[in-house]
C-alpha cells in the first residue's frame, strides 16, 4: 500500500470535525469535561495512525477503519446532542467528557466488577466444557449405533436455563455458586449437543481409516472424534458464550453485590446515569474482547481447514 | 502355508429390503512377498473384498485366513491406503506418519515415532512438506503420505483400495513407479504381501506377481493370471517389449469377453 492509501483516508477528517465542534459553545448548563472527550479521541486517534501502520491486507485496513469511523461518528453526535445542543434530556444521557471521565474516576471499582464477572463465567462455562465434550463424544460415539440419546438431548437442551434458577437458589448456598451452575447447564447443552452431533457426522472413511490403525477407543474418541467434530462442538460453545453473559448480567442486576450488571443496575437505581452508561461501554467492550479472544483460540486450533 | 487364504467368500447386502449378492463364493490365496492386483469393471465387489480384508466390514459366508488365524475385525497387522481420506485433516503430514506407528509400535518414543516418520516421508519425496496439513498439499503428495505411513507402520501385509484411482495421469505414473520400487526395494529383506485394488489393466500389469479379474452379479473370480515379467522392472523398457503387448492384449480381451458374456443374449441397443 501507497503512504497515501494507508493515511489519507476520510477517518482521519472525522477526527479533525469532532476537534473543530468542540469549539462551538456549550448549551449545557452544567460542566462538560470537554478535555476527557478530546483526549480520548486523540487516545483513538494515535492508536489508529499506530495501527494503520502494521496492517498488511488492504481489505483489513478498511474493516478497522470503518470500525474508528463509527466510534467518530457516534461521538460526535453525542456531543452535538448533549453539551452543544442540550436536545436531549441531560439527567438521562451525560456528555461524552463525564462519562469518560467518571470511567478513569471509577477504574479500580471497574476492575473489581469486571473479575467477579469474568470469574463466574469462566468457572461455569470452563466446568461446562470440561464435562459436555467427553460426555458428548462418548455418547455421539454410541449414538451413532443407537440414537435416542441425539434426541434426550435435544429436548434437555431446549429448556431455556434461566428455568433452573429457582431450583439453584433452593440448593446452592450464595449467589455466585447458583449464578455458575446455572451458566453451566447454559453451556453445557448446547455444548453437548454441538460434540454430539459432530461426532454423528463425522465422515464414515475417516472413521475406517482410523479402524484400520486399530486405534483403541480413548483415541478413537479423543484423537480422532474430538478433532473431527471441532468445529460443531464450537458453535455450541459460541452459543454457550452468548447465553452465559445475558444470563449473567440479568442474575447480577437483580440479585448480586458484586458485578458488571450489578454495577449498571445500582447506580441507575440512584440516578447516576453517567455510572450507567460508563456501565454499559464495559459491558461491551468486555463481550468484544472476550469474543475476539474467543475467536483467535477458534481458529488457531481449526488452523487445518482450507 | 499361504499368507492369505481366502476361502467361500459370500457376501449379501440388504439395501431397500431387498437382498443383493456382492460377493458369492470368492476363492483364492496369496503367497507371503506377493503382490496381487484385483481388477474388475465396478460393481464386481473388489472393494467390498478388500473391507473385508481390513476387518472394516464382515462376511455373511466364509472365511479369510492370514497367517492361518481367521480374520477378526481390524488389526494393525495390515497397512492400509484408501483412495480418499486415508489422512487426518487435523494432523501434518509428519503427525500422520507418526500416529500411524504410535498404534502398531506402543513403545517408540515420541522422539523415536518423528524421527521413523521424517525417514520415511523422505523415501516418498516430500520431507519438505513434512509440516504441512492435508489440505495444503496436492492429492498425489496426499497419496504419499498415506503410501509412507503404510510402509512405516512396517506391516507384513498391505492394502490398497485404488490408492492412485483420483490422481491425473502424470503423477500417476510417477506414484507407480515410487510405489513399484519402494515395494521391490534393493531385494535384501523380505518384500511385503501386498493387495492392490484397480480399474486399471496397466498399473495392475506393471505392479503385480498376480492379477486376479473378478466380474459382476454376482461379484466372484473370473480369472487368475500369473504376470510372467522379471523384477525389479521398469516400466520404459517393459512397454516397448513384445510380450508385454501380448499380455496386454490377452488380458484385454478377456476384460472385454467377460462384458461381453455378461451382456450375452440379450440385444443390446446403444
Amino acid at each position: 500500500m501507497t503512504v497515501k492509501k494507508r493515511y489519507l483516508r476520510v477517518v482521519h477528517a472525522l477526527f479533525i470535525v469532532f476537534l473543530l465542534i468542540q469549539l462551538l459553545p456549550d448549551k449545557l448548563p452544567a460542566e462538560t469535561y470537554a478535555a476527557y472527550a478530546i483526549w480520548f479521541a486523540a487516545g483513538v486517534e494515535v492508536m489508529t495512525l499506530t495501527v494503520s501502520a502494521f496492517i498488511k491486507k488492504p481489505v483489513s485496513l478498511n474493516l478497522f477503519l470503518d470500525i474508528v469511523g463509527f466510534i467518530y461518528g457516534l461521538l460526535t453526535v453525542w456531543v452535538l446532542a448533549t453539551a452543544k445542543f442540550n436536545a436531549i434530556k441531560a439527567s438521562l444521557f451525560p456528555p461524552p467528557g463525564k462519562v469518560f471521565r467518571q470511567f478513569i474516576l471509577d477504574y479500580d471499582k471497574i476492575l473489581v466488577n469486571i473479575q467477579s464477572s469474568i470469574g463466574i463465567i469462566l468457572q461455569g462455562y470452563l466446568l461446562a466444557i470440561a464435562a459436555a465434550v467427553p460426555l458428548g463424544l462418548f455418547l455421539g460415539w454410541s449414538a451413532r449405533l443407537g440414537g435416542a440419546a441425539a434426541y434426550i438431548s435435544k429436548f434437555l437442551g431446549a429448556i431455556p436455563p434461566i428455568v433452573y434458577i429457582p431450583y439453584g437458589i433452593a440448593l446452592l448456598p450464595t449467589f455466585r455458586s447458583v449464578s455458575v451452575f446455572v451458566i453451566f447447564l447454559a453451556t453445557f447443552w448446547p455444548v453437548l449437543g454441538g460434540t454430539m452431533s459432530g461426532v454423528m457426522n463425522v465422515e464414515k472413511k475417516t472413521i475406517d481409516s482410523a479402524r484400520v490403525l486399530n486405534v483403541n477407543k480413548f483415541t478413537m474418541l479423543f484423537s480422532i472424534m474430538l478433532p473431527a467434530s471441532l468445529q460443531q462442538i464450537f458453535i455450541g460453545c459460541n452459543q454457550g458464550l452468548t447465553v452465559s453473559f445475558v444470563l449473567l448480567t440479568s442474575a447480577e442486576m437483580i440479585g448480586a453485590q458484586s458485578g458488571l450488571g450489578y454495577y449498571i443496575k445500582n447506580y441507575s437505581d440512584f440516578g447516576d446515569y453517567t455510572r450507567t452508561i460508563v456501565g454499559l461501554i464495559v459491558v461491551g467492550i468486555v463481550i468484544v474482547v472476550i469474543s475476539f479472544i474467543f475467536n483467535r483460540i477458534q481458529k488457531f486450533l481449526l488452523r487445518w481447514k482450507t | 502355508m499361504s499368507k492369505i487364504e481366502i476361502k467361500n467368500l459370500t457376501v449379501d447386502y440388504i439395501e431397500k429390503k431387498k437382498s443383493f449378492t456382492a460377493l458369492k463364493n470368492v476363492s483364492f490365496s496369496i503367497e507371503e512377498g506377493e503382490f496381487v492386483s484385483i481388477i474388475g469393471s465396478s460393481g464386481c465387489g473388489k472393494s467390498t473384498l478388500l473391507s473385508i480384508l481390513e476387518g472394516i466390514n464382515t462376511p455373511t459366508k466364509g472365511e479369510i485366513l492370514i497367517d492361518g488365524e481367521p480374520i477378526r475385525g481390524t488389526s494393525a497387522d495390515r497397512g492400509v491406503v484408501f483412495q480418499h481420506y486415508s489422512l487426518f485433516p487435523w494432523m501434518t503430514a509428519r503427525k500422520n506418519v507418526a500416529f500411524g506407528i504410535k498404534q502398531v509400535n506402543k513403545k517408540a518414543s515420541r522422539a523415536d515415532r518423528l524421527r521413523i516418520a521424517d525417514e520415511f516421508l523422505e523415501k516418498v519425496g516430500l520431507e519438505q512438506f513434512r509440516n504441512k496439513y492435508p489440505s495444503q498439499l496436492s492429492g498425489g503428495m496426499q497419496q504419499r503420505v498415506a503410501i509412507a505411513r503404510a510402509l512405516a507402520m512396517d506391516t507384513d501385509i498391505l492394502l490398497m483400495d485404488e490408492p492412485f484411482g483420483a490422481i491425473d495421469a502424470k503423477n500417476r505414473t510417477a506414484l507407480q513407479e515410487l510405489l513399484l520400487k519402494l515395494w521391490e526395494g534393493d531385494g535384501t529383506k523380505t518384500r511385503k504381501t501386498v493387495v492392490f485394488v484397480t480399474h486399471d489393466i496397466d498399473e495392475s500389469i506393471l505392479l503385480s506377481d498376480k492379477i486376479v479379474m473378478m466380474t459382476a452379479n454376482p461379484g466372484r473370480v473370473y480369472r487368475e493370471i500369473p504376470v510372467p515379467f522379471d523384477r525389479p522392472r521398469d516400466r520404459a523398457r517393459l512397454v516397448q517389449t513384445k510380450e508385454y503387448t501380448v499380455f496386454r492384449n490377452s488380458l484385454l480381451a478377456m476384460f472385454y469377453n467377460d462384458i461381453a458374456e455378461k451382456i450375452g443374449g440379450e440385444e443390446v441397443v446403444l
